[in-house]
């Protein structure tokens, strides 16, 4: 597929081959894969931070952990230093002008990283669940609250987290561990699906 | 499973998280060229392998990317304190009353 806005071809599994899994959503719980996005790693010296705020009106976390959502824009602290932004394509000339501006401007590191990630929502009252089948973090609503994000493992994969709504959670990965990740996720909604169904035993 | 807290994160998180990075405290010499081999080989492998409490840096490679210290006892494998880099090493004193 073309993308209008930033002339690349693209597709959405950017090279990695996940069909035809994904398929199994049940009513419980489900992981779709994310539409193209637009994503930036970002650093910025500490003491910058509000200068960097004033000048690109982004929106950026004042506490490691924590993520800003403006209207299709993710914006996640993931160390003192390091945040990722991720937004949907139609801000993409926009941020490649803030960003100019920025790096002109300040002494930091902004690197174009749109297709070096996939971003998968795992949705549903199974979701914690889901997750928690291959990541060790506690995820219960008031340890990792809405708003809360952090770089994670997930079956060893590396991943970051980011609870979206109580039960919707978005997982980014890197592409190539993509597949690899997608089949244990269709393995953990399958396994969690027919444990609440009461067709298989956990124990 | 080991919960190590993370001095940047500030959190407990899962051992599987983090990664080893050697003995902590290790001072980089100033003027390489000017020691001879064997002083230099001591500063690149020669480590004090303590039992019981040891300085050490730990990798916080799967979260926020972050190198920190670590006083551990090496018997017990349990961890008195993390803090951050470039703090200095915290003195026995405070070691003792964190164990209490």
């Amino acid at each position: 597929m073309l993308s209008e806005k930033t002339g690349i071809h693209l597709s959405i599994d950017q090279g990695v081959r996940l069909a035809p899994i994904l398929t199994n959503e049940t009513e419980i719980g489900g992981v779709r894969l994310i539409d193209e996005q637009v994503r930036y790693s970002l650093r910025f010296k500490p003491e910058d931070i509000a200068a960097v705020r004033k000048a690109s009106q982004l929106d950026l976390p004042a506490n490691i952990g924590m993520s800003s959502i403006k209207g299709g824009q993710l914006v996640l602290r993931l160390g003192p230093d390091e945040w990722l932004l991720i937004s949907d394509l139609s801000r993409a000339l926009a941020l490649k002008q803030t960003f100019a501006t920025l790096s002109s401007k300040f002494t930091c590191s902004v690197v174009d990283i749109s297709h070096r990630n996939l971003g998968f929502i795992v949705h549903g009252e199974n979701a914690e669940n889901i997750l928690n089948t291959g990541c060790p973090l506690d995820l219960s609503l008031h340890v990792f609250p809405v708003g809360k994000c952090t770089r994670t493992v997930y079956e060893n994969t590396e991943i970051i987290l980011l609870r979206k709504a109580e039960h919707e959670f978005h997982v980014e990965v890197w592409r190539s561990f993509a597949p690899y990740l997608s089949r244990f996720f269709e393995t953990s909604v399958t396994d969690k699906a027919q444990i609440r169904m009461g067709a298989r035993d956990d124990k | 499973m080991l919960l190590i807290k993370c001095p940047y994160c500030e959190e407990e998180r899962p051992e599987i998280e983090f990664s080893y990075a050697g003995e902590a405290h290790i001072v980089r010499p100033t003027d390489p060229s000017k020691m001879d081999d064997t002083a230099w080989a001591e500063y690149l492998f020669i480590r004090d392998n303590t039992r019981g409490v040891h300085y050490e840096r730990w990798y916080h490679i799967h979260g926020c990317a972050r190198f920190f210290n670590a006083v551990r006892d090496t018997i017990s494998d349990k961890f008195i304190m993390t803090y951050k880099m470039g703090l200095p090493r915290p003195a026995d004193v405070e070691i003792a009353k964190v164990k209490e």
